[in-house]
This record gives C-alpha cells, structure tokens and sequence, in this order.
C-alpha cells in the first residue's frame, strides 16, 4: 500500500496503472519477460532521465520496478506490451540521444509512456546509488546530527550576519492600516 | 483522565497547533477535555529520516479531489494538500517559520480597498489585540530570535542565500525566527542540526504539539486523548445548540458518540468545513452553522513556488536545519510592483528523493536531469505571500466517496491575477538573489500540494459574512467553537501557525472563563 500511495503522489496522470499493485501474484501472462525487455525499458529510463554518471545497473533497477507494475493488472499489461512494442519495432536502443527524446515525445500521452516516467522519476532520486553519486548524506542523526565544519563548511562566500537587521522591528511596526491604504492600487485586475 | 461518553464533556476535534493548544489551554485551568484524533500518536523515536517512508508514515491519504486552474490539479490530483493524520497534526511536518501578521494585513479591506474577483474582508479584530497573544504564542513555540532566545546558527543554504541578499540591497534577513530551538528550552534540546524537520524531527530542538502541549495537557491529569477516532458528524438538539460528537474508530471503523456541552473544531481548512458540511440536518439544511452559506468559501493555500539554483561549487543545502533563513524586505504592500500584498522568502532544502518528484513534476529531459544532477552544488528557497480570498475556491463535499463511505471533500483553487502576479515578481527577485552570488543554472518550482490551509470558516463580525465570531465561535451555534487556520478571514503573507498559536490561546483563555462563569 504504502509504494502505491507514494506513486499516486507522483503520477497523478498513471493512477489507473498504479491502483492495484495487489493482484500480482496471481498473473498469468507476464508483460516484458523476454530476454533484452529490461534492457530496452532500461534505455528508455535513461533517455528520460539521462545522468552520465550513473552506471547501468542503477537504471536496470529501474527498469525492473516499471516492468513489476507494468505486470500489475491486465490494463497495465496491455499497456505496457504496446509500448515495449513500439521500443522494439523502433530499435529504440540502438537509436541516439537526440531521437530518442523524438521518439518518446511522440508516445507522451501513452499510458505506458506515463508509467514508464512516472516510476521513474520517483525510483530513480530516491536510489540509494544516486544518492551516493550525488553527494547526498542523508541521516545523521545517529551519529548526532551534522556538525560544525560540515552543515556550515561552505567558504567560498563570506560568513553571514545571523541576527535581525536593527532596523527590522520598525519596519515591521510601522504597518498602520491607514498609511498604507493611501498606497493607492491602481490595476485592479 | 477517563472521561464517560456519557459525560455532557468539552470536546476537542483534531490536535494540531490549533486543537492541542485550545486543549492544553482548557486543561491547564482544571477544565476536563475529551481530544479526539484522527491519527495515532507517532513518539519520535519512531520517526524515519527518510523522506518517502515518513510521508507514507504520518500523511493524511485518505480520498480528496481537486479541480480548478492550479497545476496541482493535474500534477497531484488525488494529494491537494500535504497535512498529516497523527497528534500533533500538520506541526509534525512544519518547518517552523514564525513571522507576525503585519497590522495592515488584519484590514486589507480597508487597506488594499476593492479587487475585482477578491473577496477582501477586515477581520473583526486587530494588531493591538493580538500583540500580547503573540508574544504568548512565541513562548509557547520558543520562536528563535524572541523573547531573548538566540538564532540558529548559518547552514550553507542560508550563506548563500544571505550573501545574494545582501549583493541585491536587501537588509532583512536572518537565520529566524523559527520554532526549532537555537539553544535549549522549554525541556526541549537545541538543534543538532540533523535536518528532516519535515519528517518529524527526531531530537525534539523543534516544536510541535506532540513534543509540548500534548505531554503537559496530559500532565495536568484532566485530557483524555483518544487517537485513531475520527469525528465525522456533530450532533445538535432541539434548541439547536450542539450535543454530541459522532466519531469513528479509524481501526475497527465502528462508530462511537461522545455527549458534548462544547465542541471544538481544528481539524484543518479541509477536515473542518467537511465535518460542518456532513452534519447537515433538517435544521440545518446547508450545514451546521451555515446560514451564511460561508462554509467553505474562500479556502485560502498562500502565494507559493520556489527558486533553486546551482553553482560552480559545493553548497551540500541538505546539511543542518531545513529551512533556517528568512528574509522580509519584499513583504510590505507595495502597490508599485503591480500587486497588492506583500512576500517572504525562506531558505528550504530537499532530499533528492523529494526534490525529484517537485522539481517540476511530470518534466523530463535533459535540462531536467541537468538540474538534479547538480544536486550538491544546489540552494533552494521558497516563497511564501498572502493570496487573495475568492468565494469559489472552496471545500465542497464531492460525490466520490472515501474508504469509509463518507463523501470525499473536493478542494476547489483558482489562482488570482494578484496571486499570478506577485509569484512571478518573487521569481525574478529569488533568481536575482542566486544570481548575485554566481548561479549557473535557475529553476522556478511551481507550488507543492498545500501546506498552508487557511480559511473556510472564516471569521467575521456579521453573522452573514462569515462563519465564526471574533472569538472562534460559530454565530450561529453557541457552543461550537473552531479552533484553527481555517478562521482566517484573510491569510496575511506570513506562515499561519503561529497566528493559529496565537488564535487558540486567545480562544483556550476565553472559553475557560465563560465556562467557570457558565456562559456556555
Ligand atoms: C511541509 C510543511 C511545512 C510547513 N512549514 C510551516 C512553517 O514553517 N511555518 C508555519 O507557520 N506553518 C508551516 N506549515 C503549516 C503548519 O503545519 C499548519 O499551519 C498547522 O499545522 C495547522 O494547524 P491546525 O491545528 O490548524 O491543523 P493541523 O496541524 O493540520 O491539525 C489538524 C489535526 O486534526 C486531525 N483531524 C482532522 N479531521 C479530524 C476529524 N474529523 N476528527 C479527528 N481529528 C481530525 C488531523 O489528523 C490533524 O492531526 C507547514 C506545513 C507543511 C506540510
């Protein structure tokens, strides 16, 4: 229940797709199952969200999670099955950056295309590998929280003032209704 | 304190800032409370730094709608709102930015005169008023730069953001005030600078009801508190006064009702007009306490967005406290720029967990990707300003139905030209900011799902145009009280809670005295 809710946060336009993640157990036929299908939902993944600096294997997760909820129900099934389709007939792999990006503008509006992107923007920054990548440390509390030198280590700009400006309490206090209703408002939309 | 359903009790709906306050307010002064919530009590050891799992954790997810011209309603159709379900409400998440209305702002009516589609009203009371309620309220939360209390120290966020302040001839800004303490207080640690406020805040440096009304209202040995009870319709009798309290267990959903000799409501701008508008009767046919045919109407979520910008080097913003910088230079009504009403801005920080899904939700591509990938090089600040007040956007009860059968509210928003117009203006001085000091790459956020609920039952000093009187009580139900944001008549451009804070002393104090005087 709880990843369902997650991606009904995200992807509001796939929530069809994502409400009954329940019923897997019990499918028969299996979306994408052959060999090379992770592999080309995986290429899609990447040209939706293309980091150099993250290996494969990041976007193979990826594309694994897609593929578990493109299996959810028959219409994420047959959904899905027409947009790996299209990947296949279309060598999408083996297309470059450029129309690739054409080629999954044109499928936008598919549900597969918006099953496909929605678990993929939120499985992807919420990878633990990218985390890393990215320089993300993350909790701290265990260890007592960040300390001084790390959570204010930044030095390449000077040291702030952290206190109030002196004058702030009158520019707050000088708010009477009438002066300010003399600031005559001249567009009223 | 056990307290018989039987029992003609006070009855408190909802323990966010506005319920838990009135509760511990009631209780402080030998007054017996019956708190029903909605959600269970999380302790904060059980809180998870992480941010999906907490959300799953405390958010309130059961079924809401959503229409209007708001990019919300396509991006997060089913999820308007971010608010919690759990004691302590939507302060669990809060990151606690504690700034005062301006006198004006409670008289924008007469201050900003007549705008077309806004339905501008000057609340029945005043700045003069309020003052020592704010100062009460400051205490009560341990605002930061108040009362003798020091600010938080800078993070990197607030370095860059206040270096770009400065480059752009802004005075006012600081690392404050804010309700996480600098240093310790109130039997409350300082900050240790582990961030995940949002999340609930593991060390207790920030406040929030579960950490301090709640333990000293069940200290004074007078509140019941009853979780996962969720009260879904007020009852009134013959004289039509309110008598009791329909609620359900959330766990086993069977329905229970309390007697009540007063009600009060803070289940938030949503929650509230909802249970007001399923306890229609045949005497009243719109709703309780709706004869104004106010309920609902002008639902207020603030002017919002964010401005993150990258840089050439690192920053790290997620390090430290979430939000630990505020400036208030563009705050005062300024006519001049085009819209009436005025803006702060905060220093705000997010995992890339989040970050990801609010960025700019359902984009994809390269310059998106870019823009993540520049993650530990990022700062982030958001906007936060008064929104004008329409009759249309407005809780209605919806004809979906939730996983208890009860109709979903819809949340109906259309922004404002004002609205439009003051966000984009915080966009290009946001943008300036992180320019001053060397930006690489900007990006304008368009709002998240609301945090900040305010009004629908707003506050008036005529019965026909409001919902409640100046002390939070319904003109038309003497015995029923509403406790929250939700009263707001406008919303000010400053983050609600602590007027919410400041609301429910106010009303706590006065409700104690007209019960010892047997006024209600
Ligand atoms: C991410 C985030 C950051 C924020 N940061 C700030 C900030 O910096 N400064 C600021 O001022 N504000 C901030 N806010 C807003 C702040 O949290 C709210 O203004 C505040 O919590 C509202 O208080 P409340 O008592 O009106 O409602 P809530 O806190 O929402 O409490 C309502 C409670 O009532 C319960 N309830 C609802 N319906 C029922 C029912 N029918 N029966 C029983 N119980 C019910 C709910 O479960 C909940 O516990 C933030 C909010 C979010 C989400």
């Amino acid at each position: 229940m709880k990843i369902t809710r997650r991606e009904l946060l995200i992807s509001a336009g796939s929530l069809l797709a994502y409400s009954q993640l329940g019923s897997l157990a019990n499918a028969e036929v299996n979306i994408a199952a052959q060999p090379g299908d992770q592999e080309m939902i995986a290429s899609m993944c990447k040209a939706l969200y293309p980091h150099d600096r993250f290996p494969m294997n990041i976007y193979m997760d990826i594309a694994a999670g897609a593929i578990k909820k493109g299996n959810a129900d028959t219409g994420a099934k047959i959904s899905f099955r027409a947009g790996l389709d299209g990947l296949k007939i279309n060598k999408f792999d083996k297309m470059n950056f450029k129309k690739q990006t054409k080629y999954l503008k044109s499928i936008e509006n598919t549900p597969f295309f918006g099953l496909v992107r929605g678990h993929t923007v939120v499985a992807l920054y919420d990878h633990k590998e990218v985390h890393k990548i990215f320089g993300y440390e993350g909790a701290s509390f265990d260890r007592g929280g960040y300390k001084d030198g790390e959570y204010n280590d930044l030095s390449w700009l000077p040291e702030p003032r952290i206190e109030e400006h002196p004058d702030l309490t009158a520019f707050l206090d000088d708010s009477s209704p009438k002066k300010y209703a003399s600031l005559k408002i001249k567009k009223t939309f | 304190m056990k307290i018989d359903k039987k029992e003609k009790a006070v009855v408190v709906i909802g323990s966010g800032p506005g319920g838990a306050q009135v509760a511990y307010q009631l209780t402080k002064q030998g007054i017996p409370v019956v708190l029903l919530e909605a959600g269970r009590r999380i302790m904060k050891e059980e809180y998870v730094n992480e941010e999906w799992p907490a959300f799953s954790q405390m958010a309130w997810l059961d079924k809401r709608t959503m229409t209007g011209n708001s990019r919300i309603v396509k991006d997060f159709n089913g999820l308007p709102t971010w608010l919690v379900k759990a004691v302590g409400g939507t302060a669990t998440h809060w990151a606690g930015a504690t700034p005062r209305f301006l006198d004006y702002e409670w008289k924008t009516k007469s201050t900003y005169g007549s705008i077309d589609g806004a339905t501008l009203m000057d609340w029945p009371i005043d700045g003069k008023e309020m003052k020592p309620y704010y100062v009460k309220a400051e205490n009560a939360i341990g605002s930061t730069h108040r009362g003798g209390r020091p600010p938080l120290p800078a993070n990197n966020n607030y370095k860059v953001f206040a270096e770009g302040a400065k480059r752009n001839g802004y005075k006012f800004y600081a690392t404050g005030p804010y309700g996480t303490n600098a240093a310790p207080y109130d039997g409350r640690p300082a900050s240790i600078q582990d961030g995940f406020n949002f999340q609930g805040d593991k060390s207790g440096a920030k406040w929030n009801p579960n950490v301090s009304e709640i333990p000293k209202a069940l200290a004074t040995g007078k509140l019941e508190l009853r979780t996962n009870s969720q009260a879904v319709q007020i009852t009134t009798d013959s004289s039509g006064k309110a008598d009791g309290v329909l609620y359900m267990d959330t766990k086993t959903k069977a329905l229970h009702r309390q007697e009540a000799k007063v009600i009060c409501v803070a289940g938030n701008s949503i929650e509230t007009p909802r249970l007001f508008l399923m306890s229609a009767s045949s005497r009243f046919p719109n709703g309780l306490a709706n004869s104004s045919d106010q309920v609902g109407r002008n639902y207020m979520r603030h002017l919002t967005g964010s401005v993150y910008a990258t840089f050439d080097k690192p920053v790290n913003f997620f390090r430290g406290e979430t939000m630990a910088g505020f400036l208030a230079d563009e705050v005062k009504h300024n006519p001049k720029r085009g819209f009436a009403g005025g803006y702060y801005l905060e220093t705000l920080a997010l995992g890339p967990s989040f970050l990801g899904a609010f960025l700019d939700p359902g984009k994809w591509g390269k310059k998106f990707a870019d823009m993540m990938d520049g993650y530990q090089n990022m700062a982030g600040m958001w906007i936060v300003g008064e929104d004008m007040p329409q009759a249309n956007n407005r809780i209605t009860l919806g004809s979906a139905k939730d996983a208890f059968g009860l109709p979903a509210p819809n949340v109906h928003f259309d922004d404002h030209p004002n609205d439009t117009a003051m966000r984009n203006h915080a966009y290009e001085k946001g943008e300036a900011i992180y320019k001053a000091v060397g930006a690489k790459q900007t990006y304008r956020v368009t709002p998240y799902p609301h945090t900040h609920n305010l009004g629908s039952m707003r506050m008036s000093a005529k019965a026909k145009d409001g919902v409640v009187d100046k002390h939070g009580r319904c003109h038309d139900v003497k015995n029923l009280f509403v406790s929250d944001g939700s009263v707001m008549t406008t919303g000010a451009a400053c983050n609600p809670t602590l007027t919410i804070t400041a609301l429910a002393i106010r009303q706590g104090e006065y409700l104690a005295d007209q019960l010892k005087k047997g006024n209600v």
